[in-house]
């Protein structure tokens, strides 16, 4: 019919050829060309002819390729009732779902073969399969991470409409800082909300508990308004939760307990109710034991009342507290938002001095309490920057998809040749590289799994409704990653590989050359790889040795030695009438000091004790430091080192005797003294070995800022494990009487094991002073190795990266140099028939490979320096590092010459009669 | 002789019934005027080359208007042991249902809400 003799119906026809596969293809097409001829005929609008004919061709395919009519010879009747002139109804048409055995979905172009035909790929070339699951193994994890825990952070709390319970902050309007200090708001809002259900405040910090026993240790627990309980609505397990009459000043004080500590410090007793404990210095009754799990507003284990009037303080005075509330049922935020904007313009107005730039804004509880994601951020710059570097990763082993399409190109034509569409070829090569992705991810979430099971020792560290486990949309969001890698370096290679012409393709057959370019992207990412090897296998190596070696030691038997931190807390509720006195403060911290002191000197099983600002094995602070008369370094560089105040005798404490000067006496301790004393490492690096006795120091200010006062050396003393950083080698010691020192940390000898000791150091400090938090409680070598932990897993992650762009660089120079040996297969014969040398061969095979891997090394000694620079720029390392580049660089040359080998070899067995007949 | 499902019913009386005529559209046509029913070419033509293997049809490729241009069409006639399968089937249709349209109206109305019965009734399509 004349439908379709020209024009768009012709377009149809051609689109309805494809999808109709059967032997009366012809006959099906011709029909649907009169249908739409007629339908035009009888005067029907144009768009539903077409859209007539696109649903009977459409229906038609599926049936064609069900084998099988509709309503036919098995199965049940047709659908009911709906089918009758269901075509001028736009309703369905009588296609049935086939029952009985279920099917794939089939999507175009891939099939099980291609399934079949990837994992023999996979397992036929596991250089490339270890190769690329390794770095997508890293790279899909890390672009995981931002969304993970973005969601563990902002799911909602887990109580009762958990997702109605929001913060409320003052911020500055201009930078939208948080203020905190807004006891005064927070009754201010409290009196004049309609919004909210209830309204909260709490203060979340450590305090020393100590029960009936005498058994003390720190504990995280609130200040908390007795409204907290109405926000969160939980019930306590027994006995009652804080009630308003708990907050009025004078009222006996009251706690109420966490599970886990109801369990561990009271050994689950169910008459706890009406016990006493001590806490922070206060006695305090239990009231009440709230439920397992429940450790809001962070990760708290009991409940104080916050016994604060605003009447008592000044505006932006008093408590910090983060204010909270729940959401009247049926309000919006944005009226809540809008009723709490009309009170904070009111106190602007009333209060312009200090409420001017304060604006009340709603936050979810997430960001309130860890400060993270306010009002407009989210984890999407994130998120994309990590997908990025899986997109890089993803293009790197796109290349050497690329590399092993272009050894195929044959088989493509071939394929192509016999009737297989572009689709199809693609398709396979996607699913190659989906398998791949898909191996990869499975391996990048248990390893990210393990990880996350290694991390509960941090469970404190993160919020209680904090939970990184894996979750459904997790595996999901990695599945689409997968994919995501699998389009990049499988699709866009193979669209690249299967985009020529099929006959010139074919007429290359059997030459051994594709028609694939090997593009500028490929070396691009060959030279940043070399590059990025060199640099953090420099910094790496630079490092590592220097971690290793006696800096971080202690340099005494510190398997001996208990340490612990003891910090006097300041009140969460400071107290209206006293201003803070430093002075005071520090004369009772010395007091504590030296009870303490004398009384573990009591004790039997003590050997000798000290007090420092830090300990032989920790990390010390790191601060410049300039010498008197010593001339500046020509470099510009200024020297760094570790320091640290110690109570007098500390060496000899420490069974470690100055090597020459003197050690502090307690004259030494007076603030005015001005004297120090420095470590071996100190003299050989800062003073280039001259004699330090009598030489003075003083710490150059910070900009703008004048340099501090000179000190004199008096004593040199042994290396003390001060640091794990290389530049914490060098060290300061500067003598402090009691209270003077912070943080004050003590280390006890003992006769007998350290760790059990540790009640006991507990139970001294309770009666010393119950408020006294002993913390980090420890032996002294396992402060040690926790210190060395953090420098350990940086090595490993630099470790890892350099292994990544090792593995991918040389990955890629093998591709380039393979690619090159096959696309010049028929010109080496020639030369070699012609009589040239294996050497002249050789060059010019790996020339492009050797250039790449030097222009990389030339881009990482840079890049190495830079890094070395910022992380350590200590002496040790400074002098060895262009050593450990140049080791670097010739690994990188070992593994490129490596890579190259045999495709080089093949280049040189190429027969020159067998390249001559291709 | 063989099942024959219902749409290779529905295509053998309508090739019955439109004799030498009978090709995809107007077997289309021909269901959809007694039925109302849309059925798809491509299932039209893939049921007739079923039945074709069957031995039930028999099919002929000519010219629509004989000694004018267009396109030849595929036109298919009952076969003798297609028109036998068609009355058993009919036959084993009508046996089964013979006596039974009344309790099926029954059955119906028991299916239905007690102001729909109503309406039947009232309406007389109750038998």
């Amino acid at each position: 019919m004349s439908a379709s003799g020209h024009g768009w119906p012709r377009l149809l026809r051609r689109v309805a050829s494809r999808l109709i596969r059967s032997p009366d293809a012809r006959f099906i097409l011709d029909d649907l060309d009169e249908l739409l001829a007629r339908d035009l005929e009888r005067g029907m609008p144009r768009w539903r002819a077409v859209a007539r004919y696109v649903r009977n061709a459409l229906v038609s395919a599926v049936s064609v390729r069900r084998g099988r009519a509709p309503s036919s010879t098995r199965g049940g009747g047709r659908r009911g009732g709906g089918v009758r002139g269901a075509d001028e109804a736009g309703g369905p048409l009588p296609v049935r779902a086939r029952r009985g055995r279920p099917r794939l979905p089939r999507l175009p172009g891939i099939s099980w073969l291609d399934l079949k035909l990837g994992a023999r790929m996979l397992v036929k070339h596991p250089g490339l399969t270890l190769v690329a699951t390794f770095a997508l193994a890293i790279a899909i994890p890390v672009a995981l991470i931002p969304p993970q825990l973005w969601g563990a952070l902002s799911a909602p709390l887990p109580f009762e409409d958990g997702e109605r319970i929001v913060g409320i902050e003052n911020r500055d309007i201009a930078d939208s800082q948080p203020e905190q200090r807004s006891l005064h708001d927070y009754e201010a809002w409290r009196a004049g909300h309609t919004s909210f259900e209830a309204l909260g405040a709490a203060n979340s910090g450590v305090q020393n508990l100590v029960t009936g026993d005498g058994s003390a240790a720190p504990v995280r627990g609130s200040v908390v308004s007795a409204s907290t309980f109405d926000v969160v609505r939980v019930r306590p397990l027994f006995g009652r939760v804080l009630v308003e009459a708990d907050e009025q000043p004078g009222a006996e004080p009251v706690v109420v307990l966490g599970h886990d500590l109801w369990r561990s410090r009271l050994g689950a007793d169910p008459r706890a109710v009406g016990r006493r404990v001590e806490l922070g210095g206060i006695t305090r009754t239990i009231v009440g034991v709230m439920p397992e799990g429940f450790l809001f507003p962070y990760s708290d284990h009991f409940w104080v009342p916050l016994q604060a009037r605003a009447v008592d303080y000044e505006r932006l005075a008093g408590p910090s507290l983060w204010i909270y509330g729940r959401l009247a049922d049926g309000v919006s935020l944005e009226r809540a938002q809008a009723e709490l904007t009309a009170v904070g313009i009111r106190a602007a107005a009333d209060h312009p001095s200090t409420h001017e730039r304060l604006r009340p804004v709603i936050v979810p509880f997430m960001a309130l309490v860890t400060g993270l994601g306010g009002p407009g951020s989210s984890a999407l710059p994130a998120r994309i920057l990590c997908t990025f570097l899986l997109a890089v990763a993803c293009g790197n082993v796109g290349t050497l998809m690329l590399a092993r399409a272009s050894t195929r190109s044959n088989e493509i034509a071939v394929r192509t040749a016999l009737g297989a569409t572009r689709g199809r070829v693609v398709g396979q090569l996607f699913v190659e590289a989906l398998l791949l992705a898909l191996l990869a991810a499975a391996a990048g979430l248990a390893f990210g799994d393990w990880l996350v099971g290694r991390m509960v020792v941090w469970n404190s560290f993160f919020p209680f409704w904090f939970d990184l486990g894996l979750t459904p949309a997790t595996v999901v969001y990695a599945i689409l990653l997968a994919a995501f890698s699998a389009g990049i370096a499988g699709a866009v290679p193979a669209l690249k590989a299967t985009g020529s012409d099929p006959a010139r393709r074919l007429q290359g057959v059997g030459k051994g050359a594709g028609s694939i370019r090997f593009g500028v992207l490929s070396t691009v990412l060959v030279v940043a790889e070399v590059a990025l090897g060199v640099g953090f296998l420099t910094a790496v190596g630079a490092m590592t040795p220097g971690m290793l070696r006696s800096s971080g030691a202690p340099g005494i038997p510190a398997d001996r030695y208990l340490a612990a931190r003891l910090l006097l807390p300041r009140p969460v509720v400071p107290d209206p009438s006293a201003p803070p006195d430093p002075e005071a403060r520090a004369a009772r911290v010395g007091r504590i000091q030296e009870e303490i002191e004398r009384r573990l000197l009591t004790d039997p099983a003590v050997r000798a004790v000290t007090f420092a600002s830090a300990l032989p094995g920790m990390d010390h602070p790191v601060r410049s430091v300039e010498v008197e008369g010593a001339p500046p370094s020509p470099s510009g560089a200024v020297a760094r080192t570790a320091t640290v105040q110690v109570a007098s005798g500390y060496f000899e404490e420490l069974e470690r005797g100055v090597e020459a000067g003197r050690g502090f006496g307690s004259a030494d301790a007076e603030p005015a003294s001005r004297v120090v004393a420095v470590n071996r490492s100190f003299v050989q690096h800062v003073l280039g070995g001259r004699s330090a006795i009598g030489q003075r120091i003083r710490y150059p200010g910070g900009a703008g800022e004048p340099p501090g006062p000179w000190y004199e050396i008096v004593g040199v003393v042994p290396n003390l494990g001060t640091g794990v950083t290389p530049e914490a080698a060098a060290a300061v010691y500067h003598p402090a009487g009691p209270g003077r020192i912070s943080p004050l940390r003590v280390a006890v000898r003992l006769a007998s094991e350290p760790v059990a000791f540790i009640p006991q150091l507990r139970r001294i400090a309770a009666e010393v002073e119950p408020a006294l938090i002993v913390e980090d409680a420890t032996p002294l070598d396992q402060a040690f190795s926790i210190q060395r932990w953090g420098a350990r897993w940086s090595a490993l992650l630099f470790g890892l990266l350099a292994a990544i762009a090792l593995a991918l660089s040389a990955a890629g120079l093998y591709a380039l140099v393979s690619f090159t040996v096959s696309e010049r297969r028929r010109e080496i014969g020639i030369r070699i028939s012609l009589g040239a040398q294996s050497a002249g061969v050789v060059r010019s095979v790996v020339a492009r490979a050797l250039l790449q891997v030097g222009v990389g090394i030339g881009l990482g000694a840079p890049l190495a320096a830079g890094l070395v620079g910022r992380v350590g720029g200590s002496v040790v390392m400074v002098r060895e590092w262009p050593l450990v580049l140049s080791l670097v660089s010739a690994l990188m040359l070992a593994i490129a010459a490596g890579a190259c080998a045999r495709p080089t070899l093949r280049a040189l067995g190429i027969q020159p009669s067998e390249a001559l007949r291709e | 002789m063989g099942y024959l499902g219902e749409f290779e019913q529905l295509i053998l009386f309508s090739v019955l019934q439109l004799e030498d005529g009978a090709y995809g559209v107007s077997i289309r046509e021909a269901i959809e005027a007694r039925t109302g029913r849309v059925v798809s070419s491509g299932a039209i033509y893939t049921t007739l080359g079923r039945l074709e293997e069957r031995g039930l049809v028999s099919s002929t490729v000519r010219d629509a208007n004989p000694g004018r241009p267009g396109r030849p069409r595929k036109y298919y006639a009952l076969e003798p042991s297609g028109a036998r399968a068609l009355r058993d089937a009919y036959d084993t249709i009508q046996a089964m249902a013979a006596g039974l349209i009344p309790r099926l109206a029954r059955a119906r109305a028991g299916l239905m809400a007690p102001y729909e019965r109503h309406r039947a009734f009232r309406d007389g399509s109750l038998g």
